[in-house]
């Protein structure tokens, strides 16, 4: 039987606690019991939400120190591995082996994509109507690859996923980066065949070279949140030559 | 580092933008990395953390775009806990939760006193300020440095069952004055 007094105490009492796992104090196993059961419990969340919000001035304390400048290099070494592993079963089935690919692709095609014409979007004299811009966006040992084609006369953004294999209930999903701004999703590709995209009109403009295009692999239908979830597995700018 | 340029930064790893990644290390490493040495009082060690936390950061970026939370408040909440996970992990100490110290039912502060700091406003260090001083330095270094009870007891000179009583009493004090 729960009076209102005791209520009351429990709820100071989840008050400590979060706060207490907040300024660090609670033993290994205390802290992965609180976050068991921040994890099902919102309310507890939000209490251990508000305290690491009220606390975080204390962070003024860490006065920056530089570390050694041979760090980031290991930490470049052991997210983005110089070789990733191939076979479409498995790229397809693992996520380990995603992020892996993720990785590679990052590695390998910034600066990898080729715009064959002019910026996307602009009709410049020298373009002639009606001719696609196309980027080749590969991974690794081009296990995963996507052509994109752009026809600024239409509007029409195909994108060819090559090598996809089954979708293990899987899609891609295709985004726009441009300058400073998040990621805005132009869509997701077709579960096979060729990956057309109807580019909404209010997009179209803002289509141009300077833009990253990247695809990401998404929950079945796209990501539920608008931002991407899942690892990105090609990623590339678009230029004009 | 403003923090929208810092929050567009982790969006952009987020997609897997190696230079964004790496512009964020430049902006934010030098503060995660003092998270580091501060919890776990030695370099090596530190480094060896930096690297493990920026793992993490390329990992969870997506997540970072839901939280809506302060960018560099995010950034060091990961180092901060992995650094205390790490300093638990090699030191065990006494679980806290079920034993002593849960005396911390408050009279609460007077009506005049009340009266008077509720229009000094809501942050965190007005609210510290009505603590005693030797428990207000108990609650942030314990944040800072990441010290266990058996340790803040030790530096206090007080019984474990007291410095419960204590940081349990301040955190509800805190709590109360911030909610004011």
């Amino acid at each position: 039987m729960t009076t209102p007094d005791q209520s009351e105490g429990d709820r100071a009492r989840d008050q400590v606690i979060a706060g207490e796992y907040v300024l660090g104090v609670l033993s290994l196993e205390e802290r992965r019991n609180v976050e068991a059961r921040m994890s099902r419990d919102a309310g507890f969340a939000a209490m251990v939400g508000r305290w690491s919000d009220n606390l975080s001035s204390f962070s003024d304390e860490y006065a920056p120190e530089n570390p050694r400048a041979a760090i980031y290099p290991r930490i470049e070494a052991r997210l983005f591995p110089a070789s990733a592993k191939s076979g479409l079963a498995g790229l397809w089935s693992s996520v380990g082996v995603w992020r892996l690919l993720t990785a590679a692709a990052v590695v390998l095609l910034v600066g990898n994509v080729v715009i064959q014409n002019q910026p996307f979007g602009t009709q410049s004299p020298s373009q002639t109507p009606g001719q696609p811009l196309v980027a080749q966006m590969s991974g690794e040992g081009n296990a995963i690859s996507l052509v994109a084609s752009y026809r600024a006369d239409s509007g029409h953004l195909s994108v060819t996923p090559v090598a996809a294999g089954p979708s293990d209930q899987k899609s891609l999903e295709l985004w726009m980066i441009s300058g400073n701004d998040p990621a805005v999703s132009l869509g997701v590709l077709p579960q096979s065949g060729e990956g057309e995209i109807e580019v909404p009109e209010a997009m179209r403009s803002r289509i141009a070279a300077g833009v990253t295009l990247a695809v990401s692999l998404e929950p079945y239908g796209g990501s539920p949140t608008g931002t991407a979830t899942g690892p990105v597995i090609a990623v590339g700018q678009a230029l004009a030559p | 580092m403003a923090g929208e340029d810092l929050a567009t930064m982790i969006s952009r790893v987020s997609l897997g933008d190696r230079a964004a990644f790496s512009a964020l290390y430049t902006a934010t490493s030098p503060k995660l990395f003092s998270v580091c040495l501060r919890i776990l009082k030695d370099r090596t060690d530190a480094e060896d953390a930096l690297q493990e936390i920026f793992v993490k950061i390329w990992h969870r970026a997506d997540r970072y775009a839901a939280s809506g939370i302060n960018p560099l408040g995010w950034l060091t909440a990961i180092a901060r806990n992995h650094s205390i996970d790490l300093l638990r992990a090699r030191k065990p100490v006494a679980s806290n939760i079920d034993e002593d110290g849960w005396d911390i039912a408050d009279s609460g502060a007077d009506p005049e006193q009340a009266a008077v700091l509720k229009g000094e406003g809501k942050r965190i260090d007005r609210c510290m300020e009505e603590l005693e001083s030797d428990r207000a330095g108990a609650v942030r270094s314990a944040y800072v440095e990441g010290l266990s009870y058996q340790e803040l007891a030790d530096r206090h000179a007080v019984p474990l069952n007291t410095m419960r009583t204590w940081l349990r009493r301040s955190l509800l004090k805190l709590r109360e004055c911030l909610d004011r």
